[in-house]
């Protein structure tokens, strides 16, 4: 117990922190290939997986951990994975952003996370449960990309990182732009680690590294399993409402350390301040974190747990829900951003003309 | 000309995307003081700005999570 809870602890408050200095907000990544054009953020997704997988398949062939990558519910899946991309839209920030966003002292994610709690909570052991099981019947018997193909999985490793080598050396010849930054009023490690602006391929690399150390760090205490944060998130709200014990692990202090690291991490670089939204953000919030837990339980996994660690482990179910998350995001953002704007704007232009009239 | 968009409260990615149409109905040389507080924007307004070719002439933090930056239109 105290092994879990002290490395669990420690490994999550590295990734808050890192994830808070980074800005590593995967829900704004997907949203701007769509809205800025930018992949910069995917990209970074893509070396943190890269990452990962060399890493964690490289402690298989070690036997220091052991994985298995089980059967695919396809169809919850394609449909978990599409309303969670809408949620986290309308949520502001995946499950791990709302975490870590939430350690930053902004009221609204604390609401979305309080809504994806209870909603995973309701989707796992809740009265949504037989609904939840009834979608994730239909199963295809093989998950690993690799055994359907037949081919080794270091092949398709080798690919991954062909493509995210491709990736950065494009990023590397890019011609520069110099973007304004703040006057530094720190230096040496503190300006590193309190201030300065990181490059989100080093935070990718960092994230990626924290994900493999989740590994053996997780096993070791029981729960073969690398990050993970639906379930554990679940797991707060049915220890508190049954007091069994058997709803703690390492996953729960894992989640609970986001939250202390990015608390950490914003209070250093005085970016901490409790922050109350408005009625209609506040609202939409927790409309957002319902989305996200409903999704998120029924696809079995998030951002993180599907987009990070599934695709880490080269299963269907990582790279498809990462592709059908990335399509609910853009559905939203299409809704919220492009049309919703539009609109507001007519409005605006139409009671500008009868004020004139 | 001087215009400040006070963008306090809101959260990404509408800073930006607020600011975007504040720029739009400036002409050219006037200034955009946007003030924020939202910590993604301190990556993505500058980004924005320097990618446009807008002139960024201030850009400071003036409290816990609050910032500053004025854009002169290109």
């Amino acid at each position: 117990m105290v092994q879990m809870i002290i490395t669990g602890l420690l490994c999550g408050a590295l990734l808050g922190f890192v994830m808070q200095r980074g800005r590593f907000c995967l829900t704004g990544g997907f949203r701007d290939m769509y809205l800025t054009k930018d992949n910069r953020m995917f990209y970074a997704l893509l070396i943190a997986i890269a990452v990962q997988s060399v890493g964690v398949y490289t402690l298989v062939a070690l036997e220091v951990i052991q994985i298995s990558t089980g059967t695919l519910p396809l169809f919850a899946i394609i449909l978990g994975s599409f309303i969670f991309g809408i949620g986290i839209v309308l949520a502001g920030g995946c499950a791990t952003g709302t975490w870590y966003r939430a350690g930053e002292g902004l009221i609204g994610s604390w609401i979305a996370l309080a809504g994806y709690i209870l909603m995973s909570t309701i989707m796992k052991t809740g009265p949504l449960s037989p609904l939840n099981q009834k979608i994730q019947q239909p199963q295809l018997p093989t998950n690993s990309m690799a055994d359907t193909l037949g081919i080794n999985v270091w092949f398709l490793i080798a690919l991954l990182l062909a493509v995210v080598g491709w990736i950065i050396y494009k990023e590397v010849t890019k011609p520069k732009v110099v973007i304004p930054t703040l006057k530094p009023k720190k230096t040496g490690l503190a300006h590193i680690l309190f201030e300065k602006r990181w490059h989100p391929f080093l935070t990718a690399l960092l994230v990626g590294l924290i994900a493999i150390l989740a590994w053996p760090l997780s096993s070791a205490t029981g729960r073969i399993a690398g990050l993970g944060i639906t379930t554990p998130s679940a797991n707060i709200l049915q220890y508190l409402t049954t007091g069994d014990l058997a709803f703690i692990n390492w996953g729960v202090f894992l989640v609970l350390g986001i939250l202390v690291g990015s608390f950490v991490a914003a209070k250093a670089s005085n970016e901490f301040r409790f922050r109350m939204p408005d009625v209609k953000t506040g609202l939409t919030s927790f409309t957002g974190g319902n989305l996200m837990g409903f999704g998120a339980s029924l696809a079995g996994g998030c951002s993180i747990g599907n987009g990070l660690v599934m695709t880490a482990l080269m299963t269907w179910q990582g790279w498809i829900a990462l592709i059908f998350m990335i399509l609910g995001t853009w559905t939203a953002v299409y809704f919220v951003f492009i049309r919703g704007r539009k609109e507001k704007k007519s409005k605006a232009t139409v009671q500008t003309s009868i004020t004139t009239a | 000309m001087k215009k400040v968009l006070g963008v306090m409260g809101m959260v990404c990615p509408f800073p930006l995307v607020e600011a975007k149409e504040a720029i739009a109905e400036l002409s050219s040389g006037d200034e955009l003081v946007i003030e924020f507080d939202c910590t993604q924007a301190t990556d993505t307004i500058p980004r924005w700005a320097a990618e446009e070719g807008h002139n960024v002439t201030n850009y400071e933090q003036v409290g816990d999570a609050a910032w500053t930056i004025t854009v002169q239109k290109k």
